[in-house]
């Protein structure tokens, strides 16, 4: 693994008017990981991948793929990176042969093999038009143009947007097995939290174009965990550290920290009877983007009903 | 470049051959039928190229892939914009020019010196394929941001009626001779009685043609510009 990270980004923002999509993210990206970027739709993410690749410019900060900077070296960054956009429009018009011939010559990497490989593992007919394929075959095809150079980093932007449930298992399973045979970057952006948990080693969230929180995701799910307690714990609870998320029940509370071994400790000093539960990743980015929001404006405190 | 190049052929090549059809039986119906004067006739061939061909071109090389979504695959690729826009530049030149040459022949074939000197009448065809060379990035440039391709026509044929109307004053000794110098359609004037009033010729074709390069190079800028798309 190289001791580079393969994306850096330090103090970056970005407005488009007055709307700031990005206010000063940090952001480091390791060799050789799977990279989840979570984020609500219109979190920024887009925009942050669109920096990466040097089609928008940073208001402030710095950014680093590879070690090149985009805004000068967009041209070696792309010829060294797969990306699979958001929605990914094609050339329509083009059969799928036509298209491989099209985009080939752009990439002096193309391995031809490896993409006629790739053509019979994700079923691709070469002899349709694109825009006849159907939106699964279409994301292959994206799939296969960002993996046929054979990237050092491959940036897949919601890649399964739009796919039924399916399609999007068959995607991944398509995408793992790759990464299985390959030492390659991955940096997946999405907003569908199941479907990047099987295959992310780390993950950042992205709210409201700030990183609220990048960590290993084995480091997440050991430390981010559900507090059960009876519901006149809930003063201690409310105290805790790394408190994300508070809701009450009838005669229960329930609360989501960030650390768990910190609650336990309170927890035990207080001589609080609790109970620990494990949480998906889903559920932790639930808590970490509508929880924290509402624990901080939660005053006087929130009732919800489970 | 080759596939490039390719791209925008298979892309645009209907469009050059509807344009090359309707300009070439225009001319050739026409001038077959006299129902105008031979010079009358080849001046109405030439308005409707240098109406239609710029504003077909223009339109269809970038404000099309942007509603389409094709253009972002296209800028996602390791080439440069130059080279996209160079490849589409090329492609829009073939569609002003050719429907131009095809219309020009079957003029001069059918006419012959019989009313009008088939020179000057190559000529005319001339002046007007540089003019609608010179209109076609103006309108590239200025529709190339457009995200839609019904108003970048709509912004193109605002500019053709634009200059239309401010360099056929020319012709009037009121308009100020200073619009020559910066009017696309400068090269259609350079003849006749109101290329006395103009600027000199060397003025007339080379100040457009600066104003071009000036305006090419902006719109390579602008061709990458996803601002305003977060």
């Amino acid at each position: 693994m190289s001791e580079q990270p393969v994306i850096e980004m330090r103090g970056v923002a970005k407005s488009f008017g007055k709307n700031h999509v990005l206010r000063g993210v940090d952001l480091s990206v390791p060799a050789g990981q799977t990279f989840a970027f979570l984020g609500r739709n219109g979190a920024g993410k887009t925009t942050t991948i669109r920096m990466l690749l040097g089609l928008l410019k940073p208001d402030a900060g710095q950014v680093r793929v590879l070690g090149l900077d985009p805004r000068f070296q967009q041209l070696e960054i792309r010829r060294r990176v797969g990306y699979v956009a958001e929605d990914q429009v094609m050339f329509g018009w083009m059969r799928v042969k036509e298209l491989l011939a099209f985009i080939a010559p752009f990439y002096p990497t193309w391995d031809a093999a490896w993409a006629a490989e790739l053509v019979n593992r994700f079923e691709l007919p070469l002899a349709t038009r694109v825009k006849h394929l159907s939106k699964g075959q279409g994301v292959r095809v994206a799939l296969l143009l960002a993996l046929a150079h054979r990237p050092e980093l491959v940036i897949l932007d919601d890649p399964t947007l739009g796919l039924d449930p399916i399609m999007r298992k068959e995607f991944l399973r398509d995408l793992v097995s790759y990464l299985q045979g390959e030492k390659v970057s991955v940096f997946f952006s999405s907003h569908l939290l199941y479907e990047v948990e099987p295959v992310a080693d780390s993950v950042v969230i992205l709210d409201h174009g700030r990183i609220i929180r990048q960590a290993e995701t084995e480091d997440l799910r050991a430390n981010v965990k559900r507090i059960l307690a009876p519901a006149d714990a809930e003063e201690i609870l409310r105290g805790l550290p790394g408190l994300l998320d508070i809701t009450r029940a009838g005669r229960q509370v329930t609360a989501v920290v960030e650390t768990i071994a910190a609650a336990r400790t309170v927890l035990a000093a207080a001589n609080v009877t609790y109970q620990e539960i494990d949480l998906n990743l889903d559920e932790i980015f639930e808590a970490y983007v509508i929880g924290r929001k509402e624990t901080s404006n939660a005053q006087p405190p929130l009732e919800r009903v489970a | 470049m080759r596939n490039l190049l390719w791209k925008e052929w298979h892309e645009q090549s209907w469009k050059l051959g509807f344009a090359c059809i309707v300009l070439g039986a225009l001319a050739l119906i026409g001038m077959r039928s006299r129902i105008l004067a031979d010079q009358t006739m080849a001046m109405w061939v030439c308005c409707l190229g240098i109406m239609l061909l710029p504003l077909l071109s223009s339109t269809g090389l970038v404000p099309a892939e942007r509603s389409e979504g094709t253009l972002e695959s296209l800028l996602v690729l390791p080439v440069s914009a130059r080279k996209i826009l160079v490849a589409k530049t090329v492609m829009g030149i073939a569609l002003c020019v050719l429907p131009m040459i095809v219309a020009a022949l079957a003029s001069v074939l059918v006419t012959g010196n019989r009313e009008y000197p088939a020179s000057a009448m190559l000529g005319m065809y001339g002046r007007f394929t540089v003019a609608s060379l010179y209109l076609f990035i103006w309108m590239l440039a200025l529709t190339i941001h457009l995200p839609s391709e019904t108003r970048a026509g709509a912004l193109a044929m605002g500019m053709v009626i634009f200059w239309g109307l401010a360099t056929a004053g020319f012709a009037e000794p009121s308009t100020p001779r200073s619009l020559a110098a910066i009017s696309p359609l400068a090269p259609v004037y350079v003849y006749g009685s109101a290329f006395e009033r103009c600027p000199p010729l060397v003025v007339m074709v080379l100040v457009p043609a600066v104003i071009a390069v000036i305006l090419w190079n902006w719109a390579c800028k602008r061709l990458t510009n996803l601002e305003g798309r977060p």
